[in-house]
Order: C-alpha cells, then sequence, then structure tokens
C-alpha cells in the first residue's frame, strides 16, 4: 500500500476502519467465487436441464438448499463438513496441517455456496427455454449432446446466464452470514465489505459504515439493472 | 432402400385423458383426437418417396422415427445394410448415427449462426482427417448454398432471410452433413404460394443433381404430383394406398 498519493488521500478520507483492505478483499473473493459458481453453476444447469436421473430433484433441492436456510445455518453445516474437526477438512488437517477455515479461501466458499443457488436457477431456466428444436436440429447433423450444448444451446441461453452471473456476483459480494462462520472477521484477511459494516457500526464509525454501504448499494442496483437489461428484452431462441 | 415397419401408439389413450381431463381441459380436445395407433410399412427406393395423408394421420410420426427423434414402441427400420431401429433384439441407433438429413416445417435454423455458418456447422468432420479446416469448411458452405442459389444470403442471419430462403438453407445444412437419406417435414407449408412452386423445382432438382433419396412429408397433393416419383397414402396410422403420384391420385379423386 502507500505510495501513489491519491490512494492515501482516499485512505485518510475513510478513515482507519480498513475500508480500503476490506473493499480490495471483497472484489478479490466475490471475482473468485463468480467464476467458480459460473463454472460449476452451468454444469448443475446443464445436469438439471438435461439429465433424467433418479433423484435429480434431490440435487436441485440440495444446491438450492442455501436460499432459503438462514447464512448462519448454511455456515455452520459448512463448519461441519470443511472445518478442522469436519467430514473433509479433517482429512485435509490430518494429511497437511492446513485448514480451509479462517483463510481467504474459506470466504471464497462461503460466497459461492450462497450464490451457486441464484446462478443454477437462472441457467437451468435459460437452457430450458431454448427451443429443444434447435437440439434435435444439431443432433440430425450428427452432433454430439455436449458439442451441440456449447456451440447451440449455451449461445442460445446467453442472456439468462449472463443475467445470473450478475445475480450471483451481487449475492457473492454481500455475503455475510455464512462467511462469518466459516472464515471468521479478520481485517484484512477474511473482513470483506458487509463483515466491515458491521464493525464499524459495532464501533461507532457511522461514516465508514455509511460509505461501506452506499458501495455496496450502488453495485447491488447496478447488479438489478443490468440483469433487468439483460432478461427483459426479447429473448433469443423461443 | 429404406425398409420401415413400426407400430407405435400415439397420443394419449382414452382412458389416462379421463383423469387428465380435470386438470387441465385446454388441449385434451386436441390430443383426444390425435390419440391413434400407428401401425405401418413401407419402403423408399431412391429418387423422392412421399408420405402422404392428413394431419394426425401419423406421416411426422414416421419421419421422425426414421430420424431417430421418436421410438417406436416396436418394429424395424433400416436403410441399405443399416439397421437404425429393431426392438427384436433392441438396437436403437442414436441421431447423431443415422446419417440423415432432416429439413423442418419451420427450418429450425440456428438464430446466433449466419447463412453460412449454419450450412458449414454441419458439415461432417470426415473420420481419418480429423476434421475440415474452417476454410475448406467454409468453401463447402458456399458450394451447398450455390447448389441452392441463394450463396448471396451467406452473410446474412435467419431473421433476415424469408421464407423461401430459409428453407432453402436449411436443405444446404441438411446437404451437409452428407446424408444417406433427406427427410422433409412439410417444407414448403411455412412459404407463401409464389415461393412454393419455385421451391418445389429447386427441391426436385436438388435431389436429382445429389442423387440421395428423399422422403418427403406433405398433406398438399399438388406436391405429390410435382416431386413425387412414389407415394405412401396414410390415414389414421395406416397405409392405405401406394403407387406412383398418378395411381394414387386417380383413387384419391373418385
Amino acid at each position: 500500500m502507500g505510495g501513489a498519493p491519491w490512494k492515501s488521500m482516499v485512505l485518510r478520507a475513510f478513515g482507519a476502519y480498513m475500508i480500503w483492505p476490506a473493499f480490495k478483499l471483497s472484489l478479490f473473493v466475490t471475482f473468485v467465487a463468480t467464476c467458480v459458481v459460473v463454472l460449476l453453476g452451468t454444469a448443475f444447469a446443464f445436469v438439471l436441464a438435461k439429465r433424467k436421473f433418479r433423484g435429480r430433484e434431490l440435487l436441485d433441492a440440495v444446491v438450492t438448499l442455501p436460499l432459503v436456510l438462514p447464512p448462519t445455518v448454511t455456515g455452520y453445516y459448512l463448519i461441519v463438513l470443511l472445518g478442522r474437526r469436519g467430514v473433509i477438512g479433517s482429512y485435509v488437517y490430518e494429511r497437511t496441517g492446513w485448514s480451509v477455515t479462517f483463510t481467504w479461501w474459506a470466504a471464497v466458499i462461503a460466497a459461492a455456496v450462497m450464490a451457486l443457488p441464484l446462478m443454477v436457477k437462472s441457467a437451468r431456466a435459460a437452457i430450458e427455454s431454448v427451443n429443444p428444436q434447435y437440439e434435435i436440429a444439431s443432433y440430425t447433423l450428427g452432433k454430439s449432446e455436449l458439442e451441440t450444448f456449447f456451440r447451440i444451446t449455451l449461445p442460445l441461453a446467453s442472456r439468462g446466464i449472463f443475467a445470473g452471473v450478475v445475480l450471483s456476483f451481487a449475492r457473492a459480494l454481500g455475503e455475510f452470514g455464512a462467511t462469518l462462520m466459516l472464515a471468521g472477521n479478520i481485517p484484512g484477511k477474511t473482513q470483506t465489505m458487509p463483515l466491515a459494516i458491521y464493525e464499524a457500526v459495532v464501533a461507532g464509525a457511522d461514516r465508514q459504515a455509511q460509505i461501506l454501504a452506499l458501495v455496496l448499494t450502488a453495485v447491488s442496483v447496478t447488479a438489478i439493472y443490468l440483469t433487468n437489461k439483460l432478461t427483459g428484452g426479447r429473448t433469443q431462441g423461443m | 432402400m429404406l425398409r420401415v415397419s413400426i407400430r407405435k401408439q400415439i397420443g394419449t389413450s382414452r382412458k389416462q385423458l379421463g383423469a387428465e381431463r380435470q386438470t387441465r381441459s385446454g388441449n385434451n380436445e386436441r390430443e383426444s383426437r390425435q390419440a391413434f395407433r400407428l401401425d405401418v410399412e413401407f419402403m423408399a427406393a431412391s429418387g423422392v418417396t412421399i408420405l402422404f395423408g392428413h394431419s394426425g394421420s401419423g406421416k411426422t410420426t414416421c419421419l421422425r422415427a426414421v430420424a431417430g427423434i421418436v421410438t417406436p414402441d416396436e418394429g424395424r427400420i433400416s436403410l441399405d445394410e443399416r439397421l437404425y431401429f429393431d426392438s427384436a433384439s433392441g438396437v436403437n441407433l442414436p441421431i447423431q448415427q443415422r446419417r440423415v438429413g432432416f429439413v423442418f416445417q419451420d427450418y429450425v435454423l440456428f438464430p446466433h449462426l449466419t447463412a453460412e455458418q449454419n450450412v458449414a456447422y454441419g458439415i461432417r468432420a470426415s473420420e481419418n482427417s480429423g476434421g475440415l479446416s474452417k476454410a475448406a469448411k467454409r468453401e463447402r458452405a458456399r458450394e451447398l448454398l450455390a447448389l441452392l442459389g441463394i450463396e448471396y444470403a451467406a452473410r446474412q442471419y435467419p431473421r433476415e432471410l424469408s421464407g423461401g430462403e430459409s428453407q432453402r438453407v436449411a436443405l444446404a445444412r441438411a446437404l451437409a452433413s452428407d446424408p444417406a437419406i433427406v427427410l422433409l417435414d412439410e417444407p414448403l407449408s411455412a412459404v407463401d404460394a409464389k415461393t412454393r412452386a419455385r421451391l418445389l423445382a429447386e427441391i426436385r432438382a436438388t435431389q436429382q443433381r445429389t442423387d440421395i433419396p428423399f422422403l418427403y412429408v406433405t398433406h398438399n397433393v399438388a406436391e405429390v404430383v410435382e416431386i413425387g416419383d412414389h407415394v405412401i397414402v396414410l390415414d389414421e396410422g395406416r397405409v392405405i394406398r401406394q403407387g406412383s403420384p398418378r395411381e394414387v391420385t386417380l383413387v384419391q379423386s373418385e
């Protein structure tokens, strides 16, 4: 840090409550989480939309669960799974002496798990709205299901999928409860913007809380605007 | 030689409908009329074979069964030495492996690809060369568009094409996949009357130039006479007549 004069000015204006590190960490965590969510979410959406198998609705329910569960409950389950004494976490800890909890990885995982349902829902709806005739036409031309998905279905569903990306980004950026449970609230390490707001308010630093809240609000409003613009227009492939 | 001998229950049987009627009333009128048993046996050799019948006679289902889009309950479908479907031995070749060119009633051109890209998409990668280069595919696509007289539309997107142009692109795309047979499902029904006559002549000419057998579904007698070499008349899921267009239409008018 330091160096550029504008940066120190910004820091002075924002005060001591770690706004800049929180802002940087939030963007980084959200970016990584969104990338993971886009890949995983699209894969889940493909499987849920195109494959008929036993337990399909169960998979849908499990993936969607974080949307309806209190985030702290989701965070609790993540600890049970990934914590040092967790189902998977204990195995990793015994082997490597490393635990994901209280690292930025944990913040990424929490944000990704919370954002995944939005991506899966949007992408699945977008994929299912593509007229299956296009896929059949592609099959008659000798193309496999996977090639058809990438070259026909995905481009035709791109609006809805992009809307899912925007929503996931916004959700990941605002993640609080599960992050607090799994990653803690360590300034400069796992303290993202929503956590920094909480701490600022508790400490009575109203101005810092205000600035952070405004930044997050601006991002969310932009996300909603973009999503509406992308999904409101005439959709291809209907 | 295409040999088809299939049976399939179409639509919902009346018993099942009774339960459904209370919940969904809208579509059931249609469904109950369409519910019938398809039970057909026919052959199609070279040239243009017409599957003729009123809507709901089962002709489109036959075509889709040949393509592998729908699966018959039982029977056997083969083209030359290749077995497509055989319920007795459990054979059901996937759509991709049947090498059929399918021309849809409403074109079904990929909206995000230009006419040329639509055709190029259909070009099958040959097994030994590991696929043609992009330039070679483009050239082949241009040739096929030229064959149908629409290379001028190569860079246009489907939404910019007229019905007649769209159907030419669709036929070019079907031919691009190097099909063993071309299946056409009422290809002229979405085209205006003026274009219809010209397009019909072009389909006929294309068949003769490529010498690929065409199986052509229609309910229009004029098309039967104009383009058919052999006609199979379907009614309520059964073959009721077959023969040359003249033989069939003579009986029809009596």
